[in-house]
């Protein structure tokens, strides 16, 4: 049995926290390679198309790290669970830093607002216009809902909402930090339930508005949850990689053990599986219907060489991180899981990728330094927020009632 | 029968501070394995049971004779016509496999993430899982019509070179439902030994002792016996978490692979998936509230359990909704005719009121349990889960009858009426359900004695006082 033993093991130099200065630098590097790959984007001139659409990529590539940490924070409430207590605080950060990606998601909205269809499609008016020889019937039915400001409306809710949740887990565990009071924790439970259903109807609909109606004409039901499989094994891999490197620092040395981490192995190589369960569900029933409207969309993904690169995610996303996560040697040692982290991040990026270029009207995939500069710039100024919203603050939730069992916790 | 007044502890308080004891009362190792074993060790038999079981088994005999006649007389006996050539055999399929699914969901996935409740339940709930998957295997096997060549479903070399499609869900349902029950009754039987050698040990009866002594299999209870079980258990819990998912989108593709308006929707597999193992706990908690009570098994199966199992039919009901819901805006946002049109149909033609039951009981009603009163009071969850079971009924009426009634051709559209085998069958099947679920409650241990030891609190404190 496990025996919750007293929060001792926590001193000082375990759980140092970053220091928010580091955001600088990384801010600096951001703006320099964004803007780098701003102009690079100018030079393809193509009305800033593959730009857009590149830079659409790695926003929803960094909105996809917090949504899945929040849904992390959201189900350990929900579900009471101890053992990862530990790990909690970091998914916070991670779900928090939310405002950094709702800046960065600024210029996706200004593009709609400037109506520049070469981003979406169905901001082209005369797609719409009856009598237009680009007009489609199946786009002027959804007129309603193709609205600019609709859109941009309904963005700005995602933002807010989970802003607000993550928000709301976050002050509450850092009160607790400092007064220990077990009634914040039954209040975060509470409202964990209600949480979830707010985050899967707003998750879903964003799915539904940036990354579906790249092709206005074709749906699919399950693509909010094939979104949401990917942002969970990404924030799973941030909140491992997360911790591996604040431990290389010399923090969280004796908190997070083999244990967590074993744990979080089990649960990355669940959500690879479900992952691959939403890919399957959604290809298998489109090419067995094969219906046009429908098919459409798998169609620009199995010619002009983005075949090559829907294989690259049946293995690269399913099959070899599958069998790289089984072994329990390998959830058990960071750096092995750090790895195997690290490859997720990288194939849920190309995963989006695929995702979403294959709208742009051109003929095989050019990825190119546009899109490493662009990549990595968001990613650089989503690591500043990052520090600033981590500097100074305890890097465990030091007074959670559960935190013993957390770090007594033992697999077995 | 027991003799159990201790008070009932209140379990169901969330202190963060300390996890609330999972068994009641003043338990034992020993009074735990009276309790339990004394349900199947009761001298005398109480005539209520014996009552339950003839009502039980005449339904199912009721049950078989509808088969005998159906299968001299052939399918018109039922209410199929054409376009609906799949009715209430399908859904009452789908229905009883969608029950199974809570015995597997607890016994594996529970296994996996440590919920240790699962340990007074997961007996109960796999054995409803069997005996469900039993009930739904009948079906698709009597509504091809000519059963006596249902072996062609199976691929084996012949001299006819007959072979199955293997681009057929059909098929893969045959594969998907007979392996989930194989596994299941693997699982089940796997978890029951070490009880079948305390039910040996202690019986007085020889003809029990030779049976139970036959399939406890030389148990002992060596380190190394329990080492083998436990691995067994979490390797078949593994791959049973597989099947969990797999069986019902297996199912969802017989009708998601078509393209009938309404059938053919991406998101059918987890959808399907989150629907059955709604309407299994339903049955569940429906079966436990009378059946721990009547057995004397409140000690063991506290309102903890039956809080921790509400709160799982609530979080499943959202899912069940937000598929309702996105499947709703899609066939709006298609833009697609026939979509938009299968939808209204759904909620404004002829079958209406199968579609607004259906909501009600599947997304309304449900959203009872986010009140404590309503998920700890047993007289009121029965209720809610009693609506859940008719609704997930409707539900599968509404998808399988609803869509192949009125279908792309206004010109073949026809309604359709269940005959009275139709619904005799239905009845029946819950017949052949109960008996075996009775025998189940008469003969074997009800609760798995040796996983509830696993969480007694009782020897701990008990050690620290002396």
């Amino acid at each position: 049995m496990q025996k919750p033993k007293e929060n001792a093991g926590l001193s000082d130099e375990a759980t140092t926290a970053i220091n928010p200065r580091a955001a600088g630098p990384f801010a600096l590097a951001g703006a320099a390679l964004l803007g780098g790959g701003f102009v690079l984007g100018l030079l393809q001139r193509d009305h800033l198309a593959y730009f857009l659409h590149s830079y659409l990529v790695s926003v929803c590539f960094v909105a996809s790290l917090c949504l899945g940490a929040l849904f992390f924070v959201a189900v350990l409430h929900a579900t009471r669970a101890g053992w990862g207590i530990v790990l909690r605080r970091i998914a916070e950060f991670l779900s928090v830093n939310i405002a950094t990606v709702a800046v960065l998601f600024l210029p996706v909205l200004v593009a709609v607002i400037m109506r520049n269809h070469w981003l979406y499609e169905w901001l082209d008016a005369e797609r719409m216009r009856e009598g237009s020889k680009h007009y489609s019937e199946l786009l002027a039915i959804k007129r309603p809902y193709f609205q600019v400001f609709f859109y941009v409306a309904r963005s700005v809710g995602y933002f807010v909402i989970w802003w607000a949740l993550a928000r709301f887990f976050f002050t509450r565990s850092l009160k607790q930090d400092e007064s220990g009071d077990p009634n914040l924790t039954l209040q975060m439970e509470r409202w964990s339930g209600p949480s979830l259903l707010l985050f899967a109807v707003s998750l879903t609909f964003a799915a539904f508005d940036w990354l579906m109606s790249l092709t206005p004409e074709w749906y699919s039901t399950i693509f909010g949850l094939y979104f949401f499989a990917g942002c969970v094994v990404s924030g799973l891999s941030s909140i491992v990689l997360s911790a591996v490197m604040l431990q290389a620092t010399g923090r969280l040395k004796s908190v997070i053990t083999p244990e967590h981490y074993h744990d979080m192995g089990k649960l990355l190589l669940g959500f690879v599986i479900f992952w691959g369960y939403m890919g399957f569900s959604q290809y298998m029933l489109i090419w067995y219907g094969n219906i046009p409207e429908e098919t459409v969309w798998y169609q620009a993904r199995q010619t002009n060489g983005w075949a090559l690169i829907s294989l690259a995610l049946l293995f690269g996303h399913l099959l070899i991180p599958f069998f790289g996560l089984l072994s329990r040697e390998v959830k058990r040692r960071r750096h092995l899981l750090a790895f195997w982290a690290v490859w997720l991040l990288v194939f849920h990026w190309i995963d989006l990728y695929w995702v979403v270029m294959p709208s742009l009207e051109q003929k095989r995939p050019q990825f190119g330094l546009l899109d490493v500069a662009v990549a990595l710039g968001i990613l650089s100024l989503y690591l500043a927020g990052l520090a600033l919203v981590a500097g100074g603050k305890s890097l465990v939730a030091r007074k959670d009632p559960r935190l013993g069992e957390s770090l007594a916790f033992e697999n077995y | 029968m027991s003799t159990l007044t201790l008070p009932l502890d209140d379990n169901t308080t969330n202190d963060p501070k300390h996890r609330a004891p999972l068994i009641a009362g003043d338990q034992s190792l020993e009074t735990l394995t009276d309790v339990v074993s004394g349900i199947v060790e009761q001298p005398v038999v109480p005539r209520s049971w014996y009552v339950a079981f003839a009502v039980s088994s005449a339904l199912a005999a009721m049950f078989f004779a509808l088969i005998g006649y159906l299968i001299f007389t052939g399918v018109g006996v039922w209410g199929n016509n054409s376009p609906v050539f799949w009715a209430w055999d399908i859904v009452n399929f789908v229905f009883w496999v969608g029950i199974g699914h809570a015995g597997t969901l607890i016994s594996a996935i529970l296994l996996l993430f440590r919920q240790k409740w699962r340990t007074s339940i997961n007996r109960f709930a796999e054995a409803m899982t069997i005996f469900a998957v039993i009930c739904a295997g009948v079906y698709p096997g009597v509504h091809i019509g000519r059963v006596w060549f249902a072996y062609w479903l199976a691929p084996y070399p012949n001299h006819m070179t007959l072979w199955p499609n293997f681009r057929s869900p059909l098929l893969w349902d045959v594969f998907a439902v007979s392996t989930y029950f194989t596994v299941s009754l693997v699982f089940w039987y796997l978890g029951m030994i070490p009880d079948l050698a305390t039910l040996r040990d202690r019986t007085q009866s020889p003809l029990r002792r030779a049976l139970y002594g036959l399939f406890s299999v030389g148990w002992r209870g060596s380190a190394r016996q329990w080492h083998r079980v436990e691995r067994g258990s979490l390797i078949l819990a593994s791959l049973a978490t597989g099947l969990v998912l797999s069986v019902h989108s297996v199912v969802s593709f017989d009708f998601a692979v078509s393209q009938v308006p309404g059938w053919h929707t991406t998101i059918f597999p987890p959808y399907f998936v989150a629907g059955a193992i709604f309407s299994g706990f339903a049955m569940v908690v429906t079966l436990m509230v009378p059946a721990r009570a009547y057995f004397g098994l409140k000690d063991l199966i506290t309102v903890r359990h039956l809080d921790n199992m509400n709160k799982i039919i609530l979080a499943t009901s959202c899912m069940v909704g937000y598929a309702y819901g996105v499947e709703v805006f899609i066939a709006w946002y298609s833009g697609v005719h026939y979509e938009r049109f299968a939808f209204l149909n759904r909620a404004f033609g002829p079958y209406a009121p199968y579609y607004w039951t259906m909501v009600t009981c599947n997304v309304i009603v449900p959203h009872l349990f986010w009140f404590r009163k309503w998920r700890t009071t047993p007289a009121l969850m029965v209720i809610v889960a009693v609506l859940v079971n008719v609704g997930m009924w409707m539900e599968r009426f509404v998808i399988i009858g609803i869509s192949l009634t009125r279908g792309h051709l206004p010109s073949s559209w026809r309604m359709y009426a269940p005959t009275w085998v139709d619904i005799g069958m239905f009845i029946g099947s819950f017949g052949l359900f109960m008996t075996l679920f009775l025998l189940f409650c008469r003969f074997l241990p009800m609760v798995a004695m040796a996983e509830v030891k696993t969480v007694l609190v009782h020897e701990e404190s008990h050690a620290a006082q002396h």
